[in-house]
């Protein structure tokens, strides 16, 4: 069984949350801060974190950010505000998911879903490294490698760096990545645009004039030596 | 008669102050050198003349019966001076005919000289300006000298020239003073005209220097603080909007996962408790979808965030979405990749999909083609009813169904679906309009010019 944190200030939401997905068959925790949600992270580690942006003392953001800092669990934003500024910083922050309220559980269940089959089997190498120049990407370890160290990704980073280096010097359209990577039909590639943007920071020597993972205008991104 | 803009009345009064200015200097100037050059003139004459007498004077003393043609011939009269003599009734000129010469001599001056009073008057004789000086002799004679002014006359028609010509090259200096200083007092107005318009286009931030120009400071005060005003008041609307949204949404959001429980457990419940929990699902989506509509409109006249977009793909994305069959997507051409905005583009198609299920039976084609000017059009057909002549110019407002009798689909949306695709059509600078589909139904017609990626 799945378990899931829901971190939600307002009480209602929160419980009907917490109903409603221990009605889809999640274990489900909730939090009313962000504290008590780092704590409770900390304590008993759930499968996945669901966050409001707007908490009393430490907020949605900071939050994301101090998960971030010791944990690769995917995080989903469950939000009022639908800014754009507000979804690039969550995103930034290392959100894996933007979703804005009201979210149908219907729709929630298969965004969570979706992050699930993102988490990484871990198993012997049969699968061999795909080599991008200094740029290692291992598959089956679920490992990034730069001038032959380990990169800290996330999951979402992994699958999409995956999704790229398995078709080599081809471009894959934002829409393809986030069918790809996140199963949306037709979801919103500001997604895809910060995540690239983040992985551009961890595997590029300089992320403002990337040599592996390119951007094509007008067409997606594709990953080349 | 169109007023003339204030630059060329500043330039025309700075034309009209300078030529009256000098033409008032050039007037006193004229008067005062033709009466001074007109005195010295007289003063010249008449010591010539009195010269020109005593010469006289002393040849007819010298001899009893004198010469008086030679005497007078002899005189050094020049070319401008011509003298008589009156005696005795007789005159005597330096030439035989003094009649031109005793023409210009007016009577009254004859009457005066021949009482023994010397005088100067100044005459026209045949045209020319001339000074005549009467000078009586001892004997009873009198002795004229006729001087002609004509010379002066040339140097005074000279000095009118040049007083005309510079009056009028000050004329001309006024109205280049007036153009610039026209210019120079404007330019803060330019910028106050550029202020506004880059308001007008968005810019929120743009304010005049309240440093820049001292004597406008009121206008930089009153026109900075109109704008703060204005742009306090656009962020009170906006955050009244993301204030409400966010208010209406919180609480959907409870409704939407309680009501998901009610759902699940409709089995578990007595059939009249499952009927009003299925009411209450019903309507929780319902109201969740007029108010994303709602937020939606609220913003719905921002531009549209543009990129390239596989239109095509997104119809049978959308058309997938609404349960109709993606075939009836065709592409003409083989552009298939436009500059759209995604997210509004797919609420306009998604849109008119669900109109036509609630009114029309459902889609039955959806065309689309990139003409050659770049114009993206977009028809999306039913075998409906159609829509009658009476709907068509309000079919697009707001809260407008159809009046179509029996048209009212269960679980009708609040009338924002077609106010939402004509506003994401303006949002790119097109055109959404309602047409008969040949052969039966409608056909909704949109224009997105520059969509060529």
């Amino acid at each position: 069984m799945s378990a899931v944190l829901v971190i939600e200030d307002d009480d209602r939401i929160r419980l009907s949350l917490v109903l409603a997905l221990e009605d889809e068959g999640y274990a489900v925790s909730g939090a009313s801060t962000a504290e008590e949600g780092l704590a409770s992270q900390r304590s008993r580690p759930a499968d996945t974190v669901l966050v409001d942006l707007m908490l009393p003392g430490i907020d949605g953001f900071e939050c994301i950010r101090a998960l971030r800092r010791t944990d690769d669990v995917p995080i989903v934003v469950i939000s009022a505000r639908d800014d754009t500024a507000d979804i690039v910083a969550a995103l930034e922050a290392g959100a894996d998911d933007y979703l804005v309220k009201p979210v149908a559980i219907k729709e929630l269940t298969a965004r969570l879903r979706a992050l699930r089959r993102r988490a990484r089997t871990v198993g012997p190498d049969l699968v061999p490294a795909l080599r991008f120049g200094d740029l290692e990407v291992l598959p089956e370890a679920g490992e990034v490698r730069l001038h032959g160290s380990p990169v800290q990704v996330t999951r979402t980073e992994f699958q999409l760096l995956r999704e790229l280096a398995e078709h080599p010097g081809r471009v894959l359209s934002r829409q393809q990545l986030l069918q790809r990577v996140w199963q949306y039909d037709g979801g919103d590639e500001r997604l895809v645009d910060v995540h690239i943007g983040r992985l551009r920071q961890k595997i590029e020597d300089d992320s403002s004039a990337p040599r592996h993972l390119v951007t094509v205008r007008g067409l997606g991104y594709k990953l080349q030596r | 008669m169109k007023k003339a803009g204030l630059r060329v009345r500043v330039i025309a009064g700075f034309a009209a102050g300078a030529l009256t200015l000098s033409a008032l200097m050039a007037l006193v100037s004229y008067q005062i050198a033709r009466h001074s050059l007109l005195s010295e003139r007289e003063g010249t004459a008449v010591r010539a003349a009195y010269y020109d007498a005593a010469v006289v004077q002393a040849g007819l003393r010298a001899s009893v019966q004198p010469d008086l043609g030679g005497l007078l011939g002899s005189l050094d009269t020049g070319e401008s001076r011509r003298a008589v003599l009156q005696r005795e009734g007789a005159w005597y000129g330096s030439r035989a005919d003094t009649t031109g010469v005793r023409g210009a001599i007016p009577a009254g001056l004859q009457q005066r000289a021949a009482a023994g009073t010397a005088a100067v008057q100044r005459v026209h004789a045949d045209g020319v300006p001339s000074l005549v000086v009467a000078l009586p002799l001892r004997d009873g004679s009198v002795f004229y000298e006729v001087d002609s002014l004509s010379e002066l006359q040339h140097t005074l028609g000279v000095l009118t020239l040049v007083l005309t010509l510079v009056a009028l090259g000050t004329a001309g200096i006024g109205a280049l003073l007036g153009w610039y200083a026209s210019r120079y007092v404007l330019r803060p107005l330019t910028r106050v005209a550029d202020a506004a318009e880059g308001i007008a286009a968005g810019r929120s931030d743009a304010r005049l220097d309240p440093a820049g120009e001292p004597d406008l400071a009121r206008l930089t005060r009153s026109f900075n603080h109109m704008v703060d005003e204005l742009s306090a008041s656009t962020e009170r609307d906006r955050r009244f909007a993301a204030d409400v949204s966010h208010e209406l949404r919180s609480p959907l959001q409870t409704l939407a996962a309680a009501a998901s429980v009610l759902e699940r457990r409709k089995d578990a419940l007595d059939e009249r408790s499952a009927t009003a929990a299925g009411l209450v699902t019903a309507e929780i989506s319902r109201f969740q979808g007029l108010v994303n509509d709602l937020i939606e409109l609220a913003r719905s006249d921002r531009p549209a965030d543009r990129t390239p977009v596989d239109v095509a793909e997104l119809a049978r994305q959308v058309c997938r979405d609404r349960q109709a069959g993606p075939a009836i997507v065709t592409l003409a051409g083989s552009a298939a990749v436009w500059l759209v905005d995604r997210r509004r583009l797919g609420q306009l198609l998604g849109n008119l999909l669900e109109n036509a299920q609630a009114y029309g039976g459902g889609a039955t084609a959806v065309r689309l083609e990139l003409d050659g000017q770049g114009r993206g059009t977009i028809d999306v057909d039913d075998e409906g009813p159609g829509v009658s002549p009476d709907d068509r110019p309000v079919i697009f407002d707001r809260f407008v169904r159809g009046r179509s009798a029996g048209a009212r689909a269960a679980g009708d949306g609040a009338g924002l679906g077609l106010a939402l695709v004509a506003r994401h059509a303006a949002a790119h600078g097109g055109t959404a309009t309602v047409l008969d589909r040949p052969g039966g139904g409608a056909r909704f017609h949109i224009e997105l010019p520059g969509c060529r990626p």
